[in-house]
């Protein structure tokens, strides 16, 4: 009696992650499809709405690229980490105290000039991103405390940070029953770049190709790859592993406060309990599609992006939010299937062998 | 004050169920980062089965399978597939939200017309002070205390308990037992669906009893903070889960007891404690195990011992 | 096929009654027949063959690789054999699995435990063969009768992470026994104790062959053989050289001369050279292994520019710690280790290998290479502070310096960037001795480095290592293969139980008296035997 079973290929297969993700892709469009019918909806025009919306025209492209901008920083925060086996769970905590600096600066500096502003503003983001990490970093580089429980733990402090903050001293004296942090200074905001999108999408870029190249071109990347090999190894080396793993998720961490400083000032008018909405979750899945390599990052943030707005768009149409939503997870799901087929093949194995290991 | 107690009783059982759920995948050896989606998936069933059906009874049933084929799910892609728990879980939670807020689009705000009414237990209720916080709570209540009585049995008591305990500490040697390693996970991280789902029911056919879109508001966060909080065992959890069930409860009456203590930052206390615990077990983990189940979030593939 | 050998002027056949064990007529509890085992490029069982009466603990004794272990996973249904029989009392078994063989009554216990630390003994004991209910009292009174009743002194209730080797030893030894075994399998059971440990396990398996069970274990400690045994049963080459011995008719020097052999050697041996001044050297020097336990035992060595010295031994008296040492990789509980002079016991690996070190270790893949980094990535794993630009890493010096190491050392790769991951064992071990030879290194630890390689592999890096000594390196190989070291080392140590129990010189000693050093053969004082050849030309 054969049963099948999963065996390692000797040599991954060539391009095999595009085509997960494509495979995904295609998965999730079609399972759409089915919900929509469900739904009573007509699917290609659906389809056609979220595309317009979306990728169709320069200013849909604009905002695309602005809803690309958290996406891909919150992917890039987690993989960095993530090619040194550390999990950064804790973005969506870090762009909210990402946020909460950059508020900070932008109440204080009211009358400071806007590159002023904007500069301290986007320092303050990184660092308050940063700080958030600190702890669990040095947990998990002192003690080994797993990094997946305390940043995700972190995560709701630093929302609960926020909501304190809005419903205490930012409180806008001017929002009664509801309270609201005041809108940004004019000065605090980013300027734009074209159509609806904001120089935020430039910042973004810029990062995102400094790490990849300081991943692949540097000292510090090379570092960064031995010890994501091997523990052992880089001993030998003489790497130290502690300091790696300190700088790794700090700088994590201060990616993601970025992304949370871009959003505030970009995107965003005021400080809400809402402005991370899911990007550090999102940004996760972000990472896990390009393999944790920030080359792919952009490429995928933008595809999400556009889903997004898309899902948002066809909202008018009648069609729930959570369509986009779901369609997100569905890209993931068919990447997850195919992505292991490119690293193992199905074999027919005889029932009788079981146990027979070398 | 006797609002507060019960409301604590409430919200506890809520999380209990949750955190249970979790408890008995992470013991073997599955973490689950889904339970948010799970518990999600389960309110939303239970709501749409109590309303088509009008029995509250069938609608459990109903979340509680929701939830237990979401975990199977996550079962597939981690333990079939190998894939990573970390994206495999969350990946769930985005999943489940979202079907959950489309299947219940429709239904936002209304009364289902089939609540699980809470059990009259007759003059037991009268007792003061514990009749009305121990013995006037939703069927939900009581079907978690057995619920944690029976994880327990079941996990130290029975041939079971030791397979599923071994695969979450050291799956090769539970292999080598002749268990089959990659049944148990699966079988028990179903089972930690099925209870996220009940705990979905106890939302929106006890507590509120309603559906929107964010009614879970990250209590399945809390349910993985909880097992870590009670050190992976269902007596602490249950202790963790009505400290944790207080601070949910005082979050709205902070006010009435005159104290001036903002309910917000309150409401970080059980994640900042998690946190502290986790430090505290893992300095204590340097000498001796940890009572973290040791193979947690590790695939196992026999070819590549 | 080979015969069964046995040694001139000794008695013990096989089936003599009065070498102990079960009446004649009765089938024996285990018989291996002409077992045949292959694996990728070698041959570990060529024919050997195992008859063990019931009520007899018998051992198996060879030096490294020559098939015990593979003949006893044979046994006990780990491995399937290409050809052969197993016999359990007289009745002929195809095993499948580990568990066909429990269920014909053979339970192996191996060097690697597989218990939950966190679990009691008694938890560890039935886990897989228990009721459905687990009444706790129950099964731990159980348990412990089982135990007393094998004299395993053990607490049931004890969770086995507080337990030492020893008592958990006996939990393995509990969960064959709780099973039902009747043929008990040790692989190195000694390994893992301390000597008092050691002869308690022997009081222990003496206990179970009065009993009626039979005890079959594998050893190189040539104490415990005479010690706890009935019958020894000796192979070298995957064959059985010698078959059922009675351990009390055959003598030491008889036993070891069956493990290494006698046949003289065809040496093909390189031209030693004056050495020079000694560049490596070690004090006292005192280690622990992984798991706490005493590893290197007051320990000296010297090796001189000019000069391989080799390190023999059976796997696990010390030699994977010495090189670990002496590399920077293992911390020192006392001692010194200098490298040209100067005290490194405290040096990190990098300052190390700045002194003039190379280390290629054992470990090759988990260790020494990266396999999912690039072939530049890993030839420049410990010089890439020399290929800095500021913050950057010049791609391109990188990968001249690699390019040049691959040419200079015929490693036969891919595309330079392309990860490690596919080259052939012959190639990594190219790479990786060559990233360490490269830069001229003053003294070379070299562990096992020809380990796993075809012959052309084995040849191309013993000719650089031995043109690296000529170019007056000083180089200690430890290594597996006894012919190897024959070949070139100017002097051969042995190392038994973390210590050089006695040197050689490799031109003139005889295969029997090295064979007795490495097991460990003590004159009765309990000294090691004076080496049988100090002359060594220095």
């Amino acid at each position: 009696m054969s049963r099948p079973v999963l065996v390692r290929r000797e040599q991954v297969l060539r391009g095999g992650q595009p085509l997960a993700f494509g495979i995904g892709l295609a998965v999730a469009l079609v399972v759409g499809v089915l919900l929509l019918v469900g739904s009573g909806h007509d699917p290609l025009r659906v389809y056609e709405r979220m595309f317009e919306a979306s990728l169709g025209d320069p200013r849909a492209w604009s905002v695309t690229l602005n809803r690309a901008v958290p996406l891909g920083l919150a992917g890039l925060a987690v993989a960095v980490a993530g090619s040194m086996g550390l999990w950064n769970i804790g973005a969506e905590g870090q762009i909210m105290a990402g946020a909460i600096g950059a508020a900070w600066v932008a109440r204080i500096g009211g009358d400071w000039p806007s590159p002023v502003v904007i500069t301290a503003m986007l320092a303050a983001a990184i660092l308050g991103g940063g700080l958030l990490a600190l702890g669990p970093a040095i947990a998990r580089a002192r003690i080994g405390v797993n990094e997946i429980i305390t940043t995700l733990m972190l995560n709701e402090v630093a929302i609960r940070l926020v909501q304190w903050l809005i419903h205490g001293r930012w409180k806008d004296p001017d929002s009664h029953n509801f309270p609201l942090a005041p809108m940004l200074s004019d000065n605090a905001r980013l300027p734009g770049l074209f159509e609806r999108a904001h120089v935020g999408v430039v910042l973004a870029a810029v990062v995102i190709v400094l790490f990849g190249v300081a991943a692949s071109r540097t000292a510090w990347g090379y570092e960064l790859r031995v010890a994501g090999s091997s523990g052992a190894t880089a001993r030998y080396a003489g790497i130290s592993l502690e300091r790696k793993i300190l700088t790794v998720l700090v700088l994590s961490g201060g990616v993601a406060g970025f992304a949370g400083g871009i959003e505030l000032s970009g995107t965003s008018d005021r400080i809400t309990e809402n402005l991370s909405n899911g990007f550090g979750f999102a940004g996760i899945i972000v990472a896990a599609l390009a393999l944790m390599r920030p080359s792919g990052v952009a490429a995928v943030a933008l595809l999400f992006g556009a889903v997004q707005i898309g899902g948002q768009s066809i909202q008018t149409m009648g069609v729930s939010s959570s369509v986009s939503t779901i369609l997100q997870a569905l890209i993931l799901f068919g990447a997850i299937a195919a992505g292991v087929l490119s690293r193992y093949r199905v074999e027919m194995v005889a029932g009788d062998t079981t146990g027979a290991i070398r | 004050m006797i609002g507060l107690l019960e409301a604590s009783v409430s919200f506890g059982a809520l999380l209990y169920l949750a955190a249970l759920g979790e408890m008995i995948a992470e013991k073997a050896g599955i973490l689950n980062l889904g339970v948010e989606g799970m518990i999600a998936m389960g309110a939303v069933t239970g709501f749409a089965v109590a309303l088509q059906t009008g029995n509250p009874w069938v609608a459990l049933v109903a979340a509680v399978a929701a939830g237990a084929l979401v975990g199977l799910l996550h079962g597939f892609f981690t333990v079939v597939l190998g894939a990573e728990q970390v994206v495999s879980g969350l990946s769930l939670t985005i999943f489940g939200l979202g079907l959950a807020a489309y299947v219940g689009r429709g239904s936002v705000g209304r009364p289902s017309g089939a609540e699980l009414v809470p059990v009259d237990w007759g003059p037991l209720t009268d007792i003061p002070w514990a009749g009305p916080v121990l013995f006037a709570q939703s069927p939900l209540v009581y079907l978690a205390v057995i619920a944690g009585f029976v994880t327990w049995f079941v996990l130290w008591r029975t041939r079971l308990g030791l397979a599923v305990r071994a695969a979450g500490e050291s799956a090769s040697t539970a292999d080598a037992a002749g268990h089959s390693v990659a049944g148990i996970r699966l079988a028990a991280v179903a089972v930690g669906g099925g209870l996220a789902g009940a705990a979905g029911a106890y939302l929106t056919l006890s507590l509120t009893p309603q559906w929107a879109e964010g009614i879970v508001a990250g209590r399945g966060w809390i349910a993985v903070a909880l097992v870590i909080f009670g050190a992976w065992h269902p007596g602490r959890v249950a202790v963790g889960a009505l400290l944790f069930g207080l601070t949910l409860a005082l979050k709205t009456r902070l006010q009435t007891f005159g104290v001036d203590f903002s309910p917000i930052l309150l409401s970080m206390l059980p994640y900042v404690l998690t946190v502290g615990v986790l430090v505290v077990i893992s300095i204590r983990s340097r000498n001796r195990p940890s009572p973290a189940p040791a193979a947690l979030g590790i695939a196992y593939r026999r070819e590549e011992r | 096929m080979t015969e069964p050998q046995q040694p001139a002027a000794t008695g013990g056949s096989p089936s003599d009654p009065e070498s102990g064990g079960a009446p004649a007529g009765e089938p024996p509890a285990v018989e291996l027949l002409d077992v045949w085992k292959r694996f990728p490029g070698v041959v570990a069982n060529a024919g050997a063959h195992l008859r063990v009466h019931r009520g007899s603990v018998h051992a198996v004794l060879g030096e490294n690789g020559a098939g015990k272990s593979t003949l006893m996973n044979v046994l006990s249904g780990v491995y399937r054999p290409d050809e052969g029989e197993v016999r359990i009392d007289g009745v002929a078994h195809h095993f499948r699995t580990p568990a066909d063989a429990l269920a014909a009554g053979v339970g192996m216990v191996h060097q690697e435990f597989r218990l939950v630390p966190s679990f009691t003994v008694a938890e560890n004991v039935v886990l897989g063969a228990c009721n459905r209910i687990v009444r706790r009292a129950a099964v731990e009174s159980a348990v412990g009768a089982l135990a007393e009743r094998f004299g395993l002194a053990t607490e049931p209730d004890r969770p086995v992470w507080h337990l030492s080797m020893g008592e958990r030893q006996r939990v393995e030894i509990l969960k064959a026994l709780w099973r039902d075994a009747r043929i008990l399998v040790l692989d190195e059971p000694t390994a893992v104790l301390t000597p008092g440990e050691a002869d308690e396990l022997g009081a222990v398996l003496r206990h179970m062959a009065d009993d009626g069970r039979t005890v079959i274990f594998i050893s190189h400690k040539l104490h415990e053989v005479t010690g706890f045994c009935d019958e020894a049963t000796v192979l070298r080459g995957g064959e059985t050289v010698a078959a059922s011995l009675s351990v009390a008719d055959t003598d030491a020097t008889q036993l070891a001369g069956l493990m290494v052999g006698a046949s003289p050697l065809v040496t093909d041996r390189p031209p030693s050279r004056d050495a020079g001044e000694a560049l490596l050297e070690v004090r006292g020097l005192r280690c622990l292994d992984d798991r706490g336990l005493a590893a290197l035992d007051d320990l000296d060595l010297a090796v001189h520019s000019g000069e391989i010295v080799g390190i023999a031994g059976v796997a696990g008296n010390g030699q994977r710690e010495l090189a670990q040492a002496i590399a920077g990789l293992r911390s020192v509980e006392s001692g010194s280790i200098h490298l040209v002079g100067e005290d490194r016991t405290d040096a990190t690996p990098r300052q190390r290998f700045a002194d003039g070190l190379g280390y290629i270790p054992e470990d090759r893949l988990g260790v020494g290479l990266a396999p999912r980094l690039s072939v530049t990535d890993n030839a420049v794993l410990r010089t890439y502070g020399r290929h800095r630009r500021g913050p950057f890493l010049d791609a391109a010096s990188a990968t001249g310096h690699c390019r040049d190491l691959v040419d200079r050392f015929g490693v036969r790769t891919g595309p330079l960037e392309e990860p490690i991951a596919g080259l052939s064992g012959g190639n990594l071990q190219r790479l990786l001795v060559g990233r360490e030879l490269v830069g001229g290194p003053r003294v070379v630890v070299a562990a096992q480095p020809t380990r796993g390689l075809d012959v052309q592999g084995v040849k191309a890096i013993q000719d650089l290592l031995v043109a690296e000594r000529d170019a007056g390196a000083a180089i200690l190989m430890v290594s597996e293969d006894l012919d190897e070291l024959l070949t070139l080392a100017d002097r051969l140590l042995v190392m038994h139980a973390g210590c050089i129990v006695a040197e050689f010189d490799p031109a003139t000693a005889e295969r029997r008296a090295i064979g007795e050093a490495m097991i460990g053969h003590a004159d009765v004082t309990g000294d090691p035997v004076a080496p049988a050849e100090t002359t060594a030309d220095r």
